[in-house]
């Protein structure tokens, strides 16, 4: 007779709530919030309080899996493991360590993405290492980082609720970070004023001051004319622009242009609104700015992100309680698993690979020759898949067969790979065309830490036993490096992990199991640091904050007579990116079983279609068969539809086209037709 | 306090008085519910005003039932002791009422709460039937969010309900989080009364369907306005609900296990049975 409640972290998105796993003799039997976090505080929302529910799926995978002749057959660990070290060594020998690809996981712990990006680079010797933050946030993390110095969330979720203006563009927020979207109602009937930027109505416009509804794709046009206002005005902080930043005058000479009548006529948004709302922001003391994957996944991410930090800037709003620039990550660690170097191009804690000084640190620690050269991008990879020139990846924890742009594309190139290795705890869309599977442990079943949206390092803690043999992630990836001749990844438990990335990562050099009960906040780089609630207090991270000088530039494809209506993508509240375990959550299923496309009134009626008909959405990419949601919550010429659900994928049609710099797709705008399905007369 | 609830728990551990006690434990930095079984563990039992008074009695997400519900279903001989305060003594004799659990396998060690724990909680009786810890304090007699609700015209309360209404986010928060609902087929669920897949859930219906069932049963512990992310101001139309409840039937749920509930009874007025 045994009952316990376990504290961890919810494992859907980046808010980071904390929950009580309730265990009755080794079986999780429920969810509990817990009063005591800092961001719950008791509060949870409907996936949260439903997290214990995939965990015993009956289609768990619990056996480690090898494809013959098209089908999957169980095999013994040691069996599998060998296959695959064998595989590893055979293409390092045969091509290069270049021709495999690895794909780490912003759904595995800091832990298991420090180890898996350590495996890639010291035991395969390859850069070729990255993961789904490529598609949501890497035009933050290289926009923020130019223009500030750091590309994380510069403020924390809590402060929200004491700002006096908040600026919410691209972040369906209440659907996607519930929780952060409960300090923004906090603020809100404390009096704060609310902009909403987003072309869709949202459950946060319905309590805006301003809802601004701008053409998907011309963020940097309007946030340009924000820019003239505030000028025109003098609404500018001249002290915080002269001492704090460089690359004004040539900024305010670029916007001088985006008059609010030439902002009208690139965004639709009415010029009279467009001022007032400029005004609001730019005259509150405390105002902050929340965005998401409205502005970073587009061709012109980079610029859009910037574009949020130049106005930020602009006036004053950067280094103070309750103000700043704002990315939410969607997922729980995706900023964890960027923190810890699961990136392309730097090692944990943004350290370049390319910088002499960092790769000879990282050599020492890890008694191993690095290789210089940054590596593939999640998107690259694919490509070079097609092209033939990569044989192997291994990925953890991850769905592009759902969750990039252009899935027709990513079939064929994950098919192409000579051998595609796929660790999960579910058989997902991916995990069926890879030719060795491995079970492993979900979130309730291992031990580890979780950076959340505001940069809080806290504690995941193991609640019950893995689940048939699965494995939790990090074990796996040690006995693949031991099998493989390593002697560098003798750990005992995740926190000797934790111990070494905080000896190599100046940002995490504080983080110690022993001081995460209550969370801690990097930067934090010494034992006896506190942690950091704001970023850029007196002094930008970079130095000087940067404004930089941009130019609006259209999307990469744009609605013509073939196909004339705009297609934006997005999530729901009930669901989770690709449904991997949303959709095996009874109740989330019975809110919303099916996807659907969301269409305006006006469209629907110039198609003839009615609500809920069955139609085909086709655009250069492909086409699917989806019903209709007639509503005006999208305007007219614009469509919308959740990516979660793989019978009627949005992924199918968008476009993969990418920001140069950060290589992040541009899913929130291409161009789209809905066709009427012609049925046969009885 | 606490070392008084110690004491008497381990002298229950030690007599065979009871198998287990469920309570608050702080372990690893945080404090949870727990059920002690061993005396040594007593040294982590705590009383914390900081964590939901209710706890102890929540339910299990899986099973849609009350964990002592799942304890004394799976161990049928186990005597089962719980450290309840007023609100969980309360939610445990509207339970055995309904069959939900069995007060006679059931050990209440009561702690009465402070009068500071009882205003911030809103509460007109922060006391257990009996006290073995602490001492009865006065509750909060008159509800301030509730006479200033009362002193609107209707067609302010009723805006007033629209605007907290369209708040919400649908996160079943307050059900999951009341100790009185146990329903496995839960209403709120069926597309019958309010339309599945939609934000905000429809108004009033949605809400409507959990304030009607839990209308003689809620013990006003306020445990579903703690649990809304949104801050909608569910304790006080809880409140009104239980004061019309008593108004109508003169039943005021939770105080007396022997009370049958008003909405319990047939209309022959013979008391329902399995």
């Amino acid at each position: 007779m045994k009952y316990e409640n376990v504290l961890t972290i919810c494992p859907y998105c980046g808010a980071g709530c904390g929950l009580y796993l309730q265990v009755l003799d080794g079986e999780l039997v429920g969810v509990l919030p817990c009063e005591s976090h800092v961001v719950s505080q008791g509060k949870l929302c409907v996936k949260g309080w439903n997290a214990h529910e995939f965990v015993y799926d009956k289609e768990r995978l619990t056996k480690p899996l090898i494809k013959h002749n098209g089908t999957f057959e169980e095999v013994s660990w040691d069996k599998a493991l060998d296959i695959i070290v064998r595989k590893f060594k055979e293409y390092v020998e045969k091509y290069s360590p270049d021709s495999i690809g690895v794909l780490s996981s912003a759904k595995c712990t800091n832990e298991e993405n420090y180890l898996m990006m350590k495996f890639a680079r010291a035991v395969l010797g390859t850069n070729n290492v990255d993961h789904c933050a490529r598609l949501c946030h890497s035009s933050s993390v290289v926009g923020l980082g130019a223009s500030f110095g750091s590309g994380a969330m510069t403020n924390s979720i809590g402060e929200l609720e004491n700002c006096d203006c908040i600026l919410v563009t691209g972040s369906n927020t209440t659907e996607q970070h519930p929780l952060v979207a409960r300090y923004i109602m906090r603020a809100k009937e404390k009096g704060a004023k609310l902009i909403v930027v987003d072309p869709r109505a949202i459950p946060l416009s319905r309590f805006a001051d301003f809802h601004l509804r701008q053409r998907p794709g011309t963020d940097v046009a309007w946030i340009n004319g924000f820019m003239n206002v505030i000028i025109n005005e003098s609404l500018e902080d001249k002290a915080f622009i002269q001492e704090r930043t460089e690359g004004y005058e040539e900024m305010a000479e670029t916007v001088g242009k985006y008059t609010p009548e030439y902002v009208e006529s690139i965004t639709g948004i009415p010029k009279e609104n467009l001022i007032d709302a400029a005004r609001t922001y730019a005259r509150s003391d405390r105002a902050a700015l929340v965005y998401s994957m409205g502005i970073t996944q587009h061709t012109t991410g980079v610029d859009c992100v910037r574009s949020c930090a130049n106005l930020a800037m602009l006036t004053g709003n950067v280094g103070k309680p309750s103000t700043g620039v704002n990315p939410l990550r969607g997922q729980v660690n995706v900023q964890g698993a960027c923190d810890v170097g699961a990136l392309p191009n730097v090692y944990s804690g943004y350290q370049s690979v390319a910088d002499e000084k960092i790769r000879a640190k990282f050599e020492e620690a890890w008694k191993t020759k690095l290789p210089p050269k940054p590596g593939l991008t999640v998107v690259d990879m694919i490509n070079a898949a097609y092209d033939g020139k990569m044989k192997m990846m291994y990925i953890m924890g991850e769905n592009p067969m759902l969750s990039d742009p252009d899935i027709g594309h990513v079939k064929e190139g994950l098919n192409n790979l000579e051998s595609l290795v796929v660790q999960d705890i579910f058989l997902t869309e991916t995990a069926q065309l890879a030719d060795i599977v491995l079970p492993a442990a979900s979130y309730a079943e291992k031990s580890g830490t979780f950076t959340s949206t505001d940069r809080m390092v806290q504690m995941v803690r193991k609640a019950i036993e893995p689940v048939g043999e699965s494995r939790p992630d990090w074990q796996i990836i040690c006995s693949l490096a031991k099998r493989m001749g390593s002697n560098e990844f003798e750990y005992s438990s995740p926190a000797d992990v934790m111990d070494e990335i905080a000896s190599l990562t100046p940002i995490y050099g504080g983080m110690a199991y022993d001081r995460l009960g209550n969370g801690l906040q990097w930067p934090c780089p010494s034992k006896d640091h506190a942690g950091t609630p704001y970023l850029h207090k007196d002094k930008f991270s970079r130095g000087k904050g940067s404004f930089a000088a941009l130019e609006f530039k259209e999307p990469a494809e744009l609605p013509d007579e073939d196909y004339p209506l705009n297609l934006t993508t997005g999530r729901i509240m009930f669901h989770f990116h690709t449904g991997t375990m949303t959709r095996r959550t009874e109740i989330l299923n019975r809110e919303v079983p099916m996807g659907y496309v969301e269409i305006n009134p006006v469209d629907a009626e110039k198609l003839g279609v009615a609500d809920e008909e069955q139609v085909l959405v086709q655009s250069r990419r492909g086409e699917i068969s989806i019903k209709t949601l007639i509503t005006k919550r999208v305007p007219e010429g614009v469509i919308f539809i959740p990516f979660h659900f793989v019978e009627c994928a949005a992924n199918v049609l968008t476009n993969p086209a990418v920001d140069p710099v950060a290589k992040i797709p541009e899913f929130k705008t291409c161009a789209a037709r809905i066709k009427r399905v012609e049925r046969k007369k009885l | 306090m606490i070392e008084e609830t110690r004491r008497l728990a381990e002298k229950w551990l030690e007599s065979g008085k009871v198998d287990g006690i469920v309570g608050l434990r702080e372990n690893d930095g945080y404090v949870a519910p727990y059920l002690f079984t061993e005396t040594g563990e007593l040294e982590s039992l705590v009383v914390s005003s900081q964590i939901r008074r209710t706890f102890c009695t929540s339910k299990s997400q899986r099973f849609k039932k009350n964990v002592l519900y799942l304890l004394q279903q799976k161990y049928p001989k186990a005597k089962i002791g719980v450290v309840a305060r007023g609100c969980e003594e309360k939610a445990i004799i509207e339970l055995a009422k309904r069959n939900q659990l069995d007060l006679e396998r059931i050990t209440i060690l009561a702690v009465a709460c402070t009068r500071e724990e009882a205003i911030d909680c809103r509460c007109p009786t922060p006391y257990p039937t009996r006290i073995d810890v602490g001492k009865r304090v006065e509750g909060v007699s008159s509800d301030v969010d509730v006479e200033a609700l009362q002193k609107k015209s209707l067609q302010e309360r009723f805006s007033f309900w629209k605007h907290e209404l369209s708040k919400c986010i649908k996160c079943y928060g307050c059900r999951n989080v009341c100790p009185s609902c146990f329903c496995e087929d839960c209403k709120m669920e069926l597309e019958l009364w309010a339309k599945m897949g939609q934000l905000p859930p429809e108004i009033p219906m949605f809400h409507f369907i959990r304030w009607y069932h839990v209308a003689d049963r809620c013990i006003e512990c306020g445990a579903c306005e703690k649990a809304c992310p949104v801050d909608i101001p569910l304790l006080t139309i809880l409140k009104l609900l239980r004061r019309d409840i008593k108004e109508m039937f003169d039943y005021e749920a939770g105080l007396d296990a022997k009370q049958e509930a008003p909405l319990l009874t047939t209309l022959d007025e013979t008391p329902l049975k399995e």
